[in-house]
């Protein structure tokens, strides 16, 4: 069978996958109340909703990943869609921030000692994985003709 | 002289047959019912080539077949009105199935003009149609048009008139097996030769009666040939002949389709990619709920620095209005009672604003046809039909539309345990509560009690469809068909206007029934109750025991007491029947706090509430009686009081119950003590 993809959409989707479901499992962790010693360097919450949103975004990179190691074409969609919703909730996480910081301005009684870093979360850096994938494969994302699946292309 | 004609607009759901309309008719439109049922009519005028045309837009349908209201209600009208010309609107990028209607429409012997509609993305797909070739073929007009931009109605418009002039109607191009053709011929006899049948088109009527159709049998019964008729129905299985008829129209489809066009199959568009993913057996699901939650997350957080201005802007308007009154009573009418209210509910105008606009880009964008497709596994599990879901999505923004939108449901079991069920989906009316009681007990987490929440509302739907479904409502389930109109880039101009239409929506409710509902708590707070020595409006009177509303409260009391709850909460929900937001409104005011929602909410969890009460509370506003509108929607859409009592009956013992286990059982095993 013709691969359409190379190696660099296996690649982006194996690190995207395994990345997405790392971070995924510190944030239920946390969230379960155990400690895992490195939530505070990461800037993890605990969050069992966020950390399951994270897996999933996970799962469908490496969903991707397989199905192109089976040789399944279309199994790019995966890694183009896990993209898309990576960046959507880099979206959130970065609205989530501006939020707070907005109400500090408005409340600041409220936000005595308060850090903006304490509201960043990895949803954000690990977007940063993603506009690098958009920017690489820019050409891709147009859903009326540029995102277009061609066989042995 | 001017020659008036009518032309039925007819399509499959989703081919841009609104757009054609519009772009036909454009403002003189007129809007209403079909007669004798609430499926909405719509009927334009124009004039061109010296002609007067009446467009009649039927309901959008998959094929004149018997199954659903919509499909009985175009084919009656084609059958009965008899228009001079129909439209179909075709779906360039999904011919095949668009054309299973056209078989239909041309042996029903109708003079048929077929607008090739969405003909850009056709061609963006890579596919390539031979409209001549099609128009040879099914030898009816096929006029190419991009309904969107108002291209090619000129074109369709020349030819329905030039129809007219035709003296060829389409005649039957479609031919069965010799079994099908022998006993359609049979009828056929039978058919012509009685009177009663001089209405119908004799081979259509005949296929229609082989194919069981009990709506076509029903008409048959009514004349004097039908034993001859039955003696031929009763060799035919109706349900292995209505597949084979069936088989051999897609056949003939396929047949032309290779002649006429040229379909890039070696294409996956975006549309295609991004549904392997979100459709995914697997991850579908998962990918829904995670894209809620995200919607949920912002609409709690990203809303709170706005919603702390108006409260800023709403305490410094009831202080100033307190102080410029002279008059006291009129002081805490305006302050307490009008600002206060009506205050208490617009704060919560950023989290409404911002679900809608949520909600609307996954709506314009294509993705909650797709959440319909996927949640349909499930939906068939619990008993309930895959096209019960977009009335229920559309139940998160307001149960009103979304139960009126059930009438697309073809199944009148489903259809009705749809409605009956609607009201458990959480409308944006019972946001206010639950930011409100969700922020003050459970600070960060607030978000994911509203998750919650949201997703209470759905397993009780969910169970209480599987329940009906396997004792009062018992029936076969019916089959699944929907369309998934391609992924569109949502526009955000298209989101704002959305979001500011529901908006607009929920200001004017709070500048008329919640303010007349806020006022009439105010007055029922001011006047003394029978036996009270207290004056009109006075301190000791206002929002106490000694008032109509306490005394009213204290009734109440014990039915809500093993909630958790005290009498103004039962008033408040009591008033909440008028509308959901009268809650945090009623509580406002009986709390004496105003507007101001962080006074409402200090109040609340210093000590007036505890945090197992607050979640019963928010348990048993999501689910009791829903507000009069819906009430009014649900008696109209069942026609009938028993349903509608039983909803509120049904949805009121079970938030009391909910509301009973979390409280009694909670407190007993010491949580959130």
């Amino acid at each position: 069978m013709t691969h359409s993809y190379g190696n660099k959409e296996i690649a982006f989707a194996a690190l995207a996958g395994v990345l997405y479901v790392f971070f995924g499992l510190l944030n239920i962790a946390e969230g379960l109340g155990i400690d895992t010693g490195i939530a505070g360097l990461l800037f993890v919450p605990g969050d069992i909703l966020g950390g399951f949103c994270l897996m999933v975004i996970g799962a469908v990179f490496l969903n991707g990943l397989w199905e192109m190691h089976q040789g399944i074409n279309a199994g790019v969609s995966f890694v183009y869609v896990g993209i898309l919703m990576s960046l959507i909730f880099a979206a959130v996480y970065l609205l989530i921030m501006a939020g707070n910081l907005l109400d500090s301005f408005i409340v600041p009684d409220d936000y005595k000692g308060w850090s903006i870093m304490e509201t960043f979360r990895p949803g954000i850096y690990l977007g940063l994985l993603s506009i690098a994938g958009i920017l690489y494969w820019k050409n891709r994302f147009s859903l009326n003709e540029v995102l277009v699946f061609r066989e042995g292309a | 002289m001017t020659e008036k004609i009518t032309v039925a607009l007819a399509g499959n759901p989703n081919v841009g047959k609104t757009s054609i309309f519009n772009a036909i008719t454009g403002s003189k439109q007129h809007v209403g019912n079909w007669p004798g049922v609430t499926v909405e009519r719509k009927i334009g005028k124009r004039v061109h080539n010296d002609v007067m045309m009446e467009i009649v837009d039927l309901p959008g349908t998959y094929s004149l077949t018997a199954y659903s209201l919509d499909e009985i209600i175009a084919r009656d009208f084609i059958i009965e009105e008899k228009p001079d010309v129909v439209v179909q609107v075709i779906d360039a990028t999904n011919l095949e199935r668009n054309l299973y209607l056209t078989t239909q429409l041309m042996e029903l012997g109708v003079r048929l003009i077929i607008a090739l509609n969405m003909t850009d993305l056709a061609l963006a797909k890579g596919d390539n149609i031979d409209e001549t070739k099609m128009q040879e073929f099914l030898e009816v007009p096929v006029v190419s048009t991009i309904g969107s931009k108002g291209n090619g109605i000129e074109g369709l418009l020349d030819a329905v008139t030039n129809e007219l002039h035709r003296t060829r109607v389409t005649g039957n191009v479609f031919t069965y097996d010799d079994e099908i053709e022998d006993k359609a011929e049979k009828l056929r006899v039978i058919l012509d030769s009685d009177p009663y049948f001089a209405h119908y088109p004799s081979r259509w009527f005949g296929l229609k009666l082989l194919e069981g159709d009990e709506n076509i049998i029903k008409k048959g019964k009514e004349s004097d040939s039908f034993p001859k008729i039955q003696i031929i129905l009763n060799e035919t299985d109706a349900d292995i002949l209505e597949a084979k008829v069936a088989d051999q129209r897609y056949k003939t489809i396929q047949t032309m389709l290779r002649q006429v066009c040229n379909i890039n199959t070696s294409h996956l568009s975006g549309s295609d990619m991004v549904d392997r993913v979100v459709t995914n057996k697997a991850l579908g699901i998962p990918i829904f709920l995670s894209l809620m939650w995200a919607a949920f997350e912002v609409t709690f957080t990203f809303a709170t620095p706005f919603m702390n201005m108006i409260d800023i802007f709403f305490g410094w308007l009831a202080e100033t209005a307190t102080t410029a009154i002279l008059v006291p009573w009129l002081a805490s009418l305006v302050g307490e009672g009008m600002i206060a209210g009506v205050g208490s509910v617009i704060i919560f105008l950023p989290n409404i604003l911002l679900l809608f606009f949520m909600l609307s880009l996954m709506e314009d964008s294509g993705y909650m046809a797709r959440a319909a497709f996927i949640m349909d596994k499930l939906m068939s599990k619990i008993g309930l039909h895959g096209r019960s879901f977009i009335p229920l999505v559309m139940g998160f923004g307001c149960n009103v539309p979304a139960i009126m939108a059930t009438r697309t449901i073809e199944d009148t079991r489903d259809r009705l345990i749809t409605i009956l069920i609607t009201p458990f989906m959480s409308c944006g009316a019972r946001l206010p509560v639950y930011v409100l009681l969700a922020g003050a007990f459970f600070g960060r987490d607030a978000g994911v009690v509203i998750f919650i929440l949201y997703a209470l509302g759905i397993l009780v739907a969910v169970v209480s469809a599987k329940l009906m479904r396997s004792t009062i409502l018992k029936g076969e389930d019916a089959p699944f068909i929907m369309e998934l109109p391609s992924y569109k880039v949502p526009t955000l101009k298209g989101s704002f206007i959305h979001m500011w239409e529901r908006g607009k929506i929920y200001l004017k409710k709070a500048g008329t029934i919640i303010l007349i509902g806020v006022v009439g708590v105010w007055l029922l707070a001011s006047i003394p109750a029978p036996g009270s020595s207290g004056t009109f409006a006075s301190q000791e009177i206002y929002g106490t025991t000694e008032s109509m509303i306490g005394m009213i409260g204290q009734i109440l009391e014990p039915l809500v007491a093993p909630l958790g709850f005290d009498w103004k909460i039962a008033v408040a929900l009591l008033f909440g029947v008028v509308a959901k937001e009268i809650v945090v409104g009623s509580m406002g005011v009986l709390y004496g706090v105003g507007e101001n929602e962080e006074s409402l909410s200090n109040i609340l969890s210093a000590g007036s509430m505890t945090p197992l009460a607050a979640l019963g509370l928010m348990v048993f506003t999501l689910l009791y009686a829903p507000c009069f509108a819906c009430i009014g929607v649900i008696k109209r859409e069942t026609g009938s009081w028993k349903w509608t009592l039983f909803q509120l009956a049904y949805g009121t013992s079970l938030a009391w119950g909910f509301a009973f286990v979390i409280y009694q059982a909670g407190t007993r095993m010491g949580l959130m003590a």
